[in-house]
């Protein structure tokens, strides 16, 4: 195997790599683990200069709790052990469990499962026994030292901004906003996907290229142009609700013609318009990539164009439904611009809200619950990427990204 | 340090759980939005005594205001409102007029706290606030130095502050762009003898008095942290309880909080004065504001109802025994506090009311956009000027107030 | 698509030459404010709006031409800075239109290379890193792209505002006495930083997943070949990755073009705006409650010509190749 060996890095290059990643990583990581850290201490601590005393939380200890090197050891260890074992164990489970035999629906399960096992076991089992471990080796001389506690805890500022400031509002909100973006852009970025890639005519490519300028369009241009419509809705829509038949079906809905301004479901619409062009831009490059072949088998098979979409399409199109999905439902999450824009105070989603925290920043609490409320709003995020890490990854490869 | 802690928690727990009680009960559910510093917190908080009230506290809600009012339904019925801002919700025609709700239920008003535009009672004021000197006693003292009653006084005490490097900068003031620069420019300028605007609504910012403020901001700016411009009312009042600088004129809302022994490291050692004038002699440079609530115009007669007996309730005996403190009260049975002192000395001194009109309301967003780019170094003074004049001509053109 | 995209684009197209303001009326009006001791009344001459019968204001719609875009781009102050001693460039980028122009071409010029230089080499890094590690470094390595923009950007402001940690290790290291926040250029640097910091991961996972496809024949036949390492990366894998490299520099063109978070997360616009910052500034009510609505749609409008100049060269080759397949 001549290539095996000139395929292996010399040493001193692997030193470099390794150490180059080690820094990348610690830069990537660093900052939001600093934010999760200054989160859970007091603001006399937090806001030290002195890293150690950030890190340790003295003030924090003597205030509030205080956790030992023990007990940081064991959760850390737990939680390498949860992580791996839930990545081995979510694809049997999600395949082999899935109800009526619908995979997707076998994954979220398998997901809502292991992420309620996980923080039982993470929050409550893990720490109650850290405690009792603690009690038990206290006396003991130098092992001892390490079951006292040493770190300061607090959990005040997660419980004012949840509980005292009500941030399950804007949890819900964005809950709303961004299950109601991935659906609609998901369906409407497949099929029009899935057309665009088999007619490949030159309308298809103006579609596509005008897809594109609106994929680079400047969000504000868009808000430029909801925003005044959205203000003056009521007006706008009152003919809708007089005219003869749709007006009793908009009877249905509401009595008044709604005021669009500060809904976070009128939102979905500008989010959606401002995402699909991606949509469909990376779906048709997905389907690129499915061979004509198969649907043109299954038409041969005596199916409708429909059928062979159904039938022979959708079940291979996950990976990339999945990745364009994630990327859809980042935008939507993460939004600031426009939900700012077109959302009042108490219809915000979580990310504006976090302005309004660090507004009404008039103590140094204040500032620490913002952080806490960041740290809240990333925490989905990071078991998003751990739950979908190895997808991204494949479906990038298998197609979207040829395009 | 443990004890003081403790205590200090002790204090926390007992202010939380000694909340005023609100007298009657509120069966309409009710929203607020008003600003965030501690006599808002206050008010807000007897105001949920009454119950179904749900306050939204944030210090932009300057932007947000406008907006929420002029949807129909408003999305809030409760707004809290200062002379500055008070305009846009009365242009936007957005708040209703009181009068027949004080005849109704607000017996025990005091004449003062009425605020009447064109013989309507549109907004019932609860404190007066300004921006005034708060300097550290301890230092002065052994410095030797005099309180200034000019801001020429206050450079030389800087000076002489910095060559003893007691503090890391001498000064501390409300820069950052927009709102808080307007003012201060405001502040500065009126104290100068200027005039914004002639009678025709052209502006006449450029002027000696304009360049002597600008002038002025700038040699006040040398003696600050250099990064004044992220400075806000929170920055300046954080530096005040770290330690940090030794004289600002801050609003007097804050003043408590420096006394605060939770957050502040200078408990016991700030002096509250006038604000120190522009010209020797002259009268304080400061405008004075008041702080107050409206009702929304676009909800039903019951809503409006209830939403100005809760307001009231808010601004009653009990939030004045909960937090005496917390502003210069308007409340009947208020005593001024010592946190008091600079606010009445100032208005004593003959300091202005705050210019609000829609023309200053322009003249404010321009210079509050403009000023810092002399500051920055990027203009001259004579340009700065010319600029913010012709950025005010812009808006008021486009609105139709200058031909 | 085309309703929801190009209606409202048309509607800010037609916006931008028409200003609707409310009609005012000079008014004696008489005003009290609280005092200590009893009430100020004062009569004063003001502006007010009128309002119709039902207490709305009275709006009235006019046809302003290109006003909107004169008041942004200024012709005539252009002219003055490069005429004689206008002051040349330094006087044409204290107009705020041309700084965010300025700020923003050359953040999307300098984030492009680094982004997708740290991309390429984070992907060839990890790629020769054994298998049971790289789970866990593509996972750290992916959050700053994942974490929500303006969040981000504020645990970054955390780190450095004021005598935040890194601030203080920088002045500990370096023994002077820097500010992070007190100057424009080194709260550019920090928004560079930033967006390389958010954007690389992404460049990084395209990268590493076109990786996996190298063709490997071709990679043994040149190592047979006697091929240096660099010679490999030259030759092979960067040709293979080229589509990708074009598809990453695509959308970071766009992305960074609208350059947005960072100018909030770090509150900049005191030193350094962008394009749609200025937009977002427009459509946010000034002190007297009013939206620059009719200057937001031609900042708008000329925001996306800039867009579309960026993409036009791409758009050509694109039907060129379109045209080449037929």
């Amino acid at each position: 195997m001549i290539t095996a060996r000139a395929l292996r890095t010399p040493i001193g290059l692997q030193l470099v790599v390794a150490a180059f990643l080690a820094v990348w990583v610690v830069a990537a990581m660093f900052p939001l683990l600093w934010t999760a850290v200054m989160s859970f201490r007091v603001p006399l601590d937090a806001l030290s200069s002195d890293p150690l005393v950030v890190l340790l939380g003295p003030a924090t200890r003597a205030s509030a709790m205080g956790i030992s090197w023990l007990d940081l050891l064991l959760e850390v260890a737990a939680v390498v052990v949860v992580f791996r074992i839930t990545s081995r164990v979510m694809r049997p489970m999600a395949v082999q469990y899935a109800p009526f035999g619908y995979v997707p629906l076998g994954w979220a399960q398998a997901a809502i499962s292991c992420l309620g096992l996980g923080a039982i076991m993470l929050l409550v089992v893990v720490p109650m026994l850290a405690r009792s471990l603690d009690t038990a080796l206290a006396s003991v001389p130098i092992i001892g030292q390490l079951a006292t506690p040493a770190i300061g805890i607090t959990l005040e500022h997660y419980r004012a901004v949840w509980i005292t400031h009500q941030f399950y509002h804007n949890f819900e909100n964005s809950l709303i906003i961004t299950t109601g973006v991935v659906t609609v852009s998901l369906t409407v970025g497949t099929l029009a996907g899935y057309g665009l890639a088999r007619s490949g005519g030159r309308m298809a490519f103006w579609i596509l290229m005008l897809a594109l300028v609106f994929r680079a369009l400047p969000h504000s241009v868009l808000v430029t142009g909801y925003l005044p419509m959205f203000l003056s809705s009521r007006e706008l829509l009152a003919p809708l609700w007089a005219a003869p038949v749709i007006g009793t079906v908009m009877h249905w809905f509401s009595a008044a013609p709604p005021t669009l301004y500060g809904q976070p479901w009128a939102i979905i619409i500008v989010l959606v318009s401002i995402n699909q062009p991606f949509t469909i831009w990376m779906m048709r490059s997905f389907f690129d990539g499915i061979p004509t072949e198969l649907d043109e088998a299954a038409r041969v098979d005596g199916c409708t164009h429909f059928e062979a979409f159904w039938r022979a399409i959708i079940p291979v199109m996950w990976p990339g439904v999945i990745t364009t999905g994630l990327f859809s439902f980042l935008l939507a999450y993460n939004d600031y611009l426009v939900t700012s824009l077109l959302l009042d105070a108490q219809s915000q989603t979580m990310v504006p809200a976090i302005s309004q925290f660090l507004n009404r920043d008039t103590s140094s609490a204040d500032q620490i619950e913002a952080i806490a409320a960041a740290v809240s709003i990333t925490a989905p995020l990071f078991f998003l990427v751990m739950a979908f890490q190895r997808q991204i990854v494949s479906g990038l490869t298998a197609g979207a990204v040829k395009g | 340090m443990k004890k003081t802690l403790a205590t200090a928690l002790f204090a926390l727990l007992m202010s939380s759980t000694a909340h005023a009680s609100c007298s009657f009960q509120n069966t309409v559910p009710l929203k607020s939005l008003t600003a965030a510093f501690d006599a808002w917190k206050a008010v807000t908080a007897t105001m949920a005594e009454c119950g179904n009230v749900r306050s939204e506290l944030d210090q932009d809600f300057r932007t947000k205001q406008p907006a929420a009012f002029a949807a129909n339904p408003s999305l809030y019925h409760i707004g809290g409102v200062s002379n500055g801002t008070l305009v846009p919700l009365m242009n936007g025609g957005t708040i209703r007029p009181l009068d027949a709700l004080v005849a109704k239920y607000g017996q025990d008003l005091q004449p003062n706290q009425l605020i009447k535009v064109d013989g309507k009672i549109m907004s019932v004021a609860m404190d007066v606030n300004d921006q005034h000197l708060m300097y550290r006693t301890d230092i002065l003292q052994e410095l030797g130095i005099a309180v200034p009653t000019t801001w020429d006084e206050v450079l030389d005490a800087a000076a002489k502050i910095k060559a003893s490097g007691k503090v890391a900068y001498p000064l501390g003031g409300t820069f950052k762009p927009g709102f808080d620069l307007g003012l201060d420019f405001t502040n500065l300028f009126l104290g100068f003898g200027g005039q914004f605007t002639k009678a025709d609504n052209t502006p006449s910012i450029n002027s000696p008095a304009g360049l002597k403020t600008l002038e002025m901001l700038k040699k006040i700016a040398a003696y600050m942290d250099p990064e004044y411009l992220v400075s806000d009312s929170t920055f300046v009042q954080k530096q005040f309880q770290q330690g940090k600088i030794a004289i600002a004129n801050l609003w007097a809302t804050r003043a408590a909080a420096l006394d605060d022994p939770k957050e502040s490291q200078v408990v016991g050692k700030i002096g509250l004065a006038a604000a120190p004038a522009a010209v020797k002699g002259g009268k304080p440079a400061t405008t004075l504001w008041w702080d107050g609530i409206v009702i929304a115009k676009n909800i039903t007669d019951a809503e409006a109802d209830a939403a100005f007996r809760v307001a009231i309730a808010g601004m009653g005996e009990s939030t004045l025994k909960a937090a005496p403190a917390a502003a210069v009260w308007l409340i009947k049975g208020y005593t001024p506090t010592k946190y008091a002192a600079g606010a009445v000395a100032s208005a004593n001194g003959g300091a202005p009311p705050y210019p609000s009109s829609t023309v200053y309301g322009l003249v404010a967003s321009a210079v509050g956009d403009g000023a810092a780019d002399f500051l920055t170094g990027k203009k001259t003074a004579e340009k700065t000027l010319a600029d913010i004049e012709a950025a005010y001509l812009v808006k008021a053109k486009e609105q139709g107030l200058v031909k | 698509m085309s309703i929801f995209i190009a209606l409202p684009l048309i509607g800010v197209f037609i916006e931008s030459f028409y200003s609707t303001q409310p009609v005012f009326e000079t008014v004696d009006v008489q005003s009290c404010t609280p005092g200590f001791t009893g009430q100020t009344c004062t009569t004063e001459t003001k502006s007010r709006p009128r309002f119709d019968a039902n207490g709305a204001p009275i709006v009235a719609t006019s046809f302003i031409g290109v006003q909107a875009y004169r008041d942004l781009l200024q012709p005539d102050a252009v002219v003055r800075a490069f005429g004689p001693d206008g002051g040349g460039l330094w006087a044409l980028l204290s107009i705020d239109f041309y700084a965010a122009l300025r700020f923003t071409v050359t953040f999307t010029l300098i984030t492009l290379p680094l982004v997708i230089g740290f991309g390429l080499v984070v992907a060839l890094a990890v790629n020769s890193v054994t298998r049971k590690l790289r789970g866990l470094v593509i996972f750290a390595a992916l959050l700053p792209f994942i974490i929500t923009p303006v969040i981000g950007a504020l645990s970054i402001r955390w780190l450095f505002i004021g005598d935040g940690i890194l601030t203080a290790a920088i002045r500990a290291i370096f023994n002077s006495n820097i500010s992070m926040f007190a100057q424009g250029w080194t709260i550019e640097l920090l928004m560079l930083t930033y967006r390389v910091w958010h954007v690389a991961p992404f460049a990084f996972v395209v990268f590493y997943a076109g990786l996996q496809t190298v063709d490997q024949d071709t990679l043994e036949s040149a190592i047979v070949d006697g091929a240096s390492r660099w010679e490999r990366l030259r030759c092979v894998i960067v040709p293979h990755l080229m589509p990708l490299i074009v598809f990453v520099a695509l959308i970071h063109l766009m992305d960074s073009y609208r350059v947005f978070e960072e100018v909030v997360g770090f509150s900049s616009q005191a030193h350094r705006i962008s394009l749609q910052f200025l937009t977002f500034n427009f459509l946010t009510p000034d002190q007297t409650g009013n939206r620059a609505i009719t200057r937001a749609a031609a900042s708008s409008m000329l925001t996306m010509v800039g867009i579309v100049v960026l993409l036009v060269p791409l758009i050509t080759h694109a039907w060129r190749t379109q045209r080449g397949r037929r």
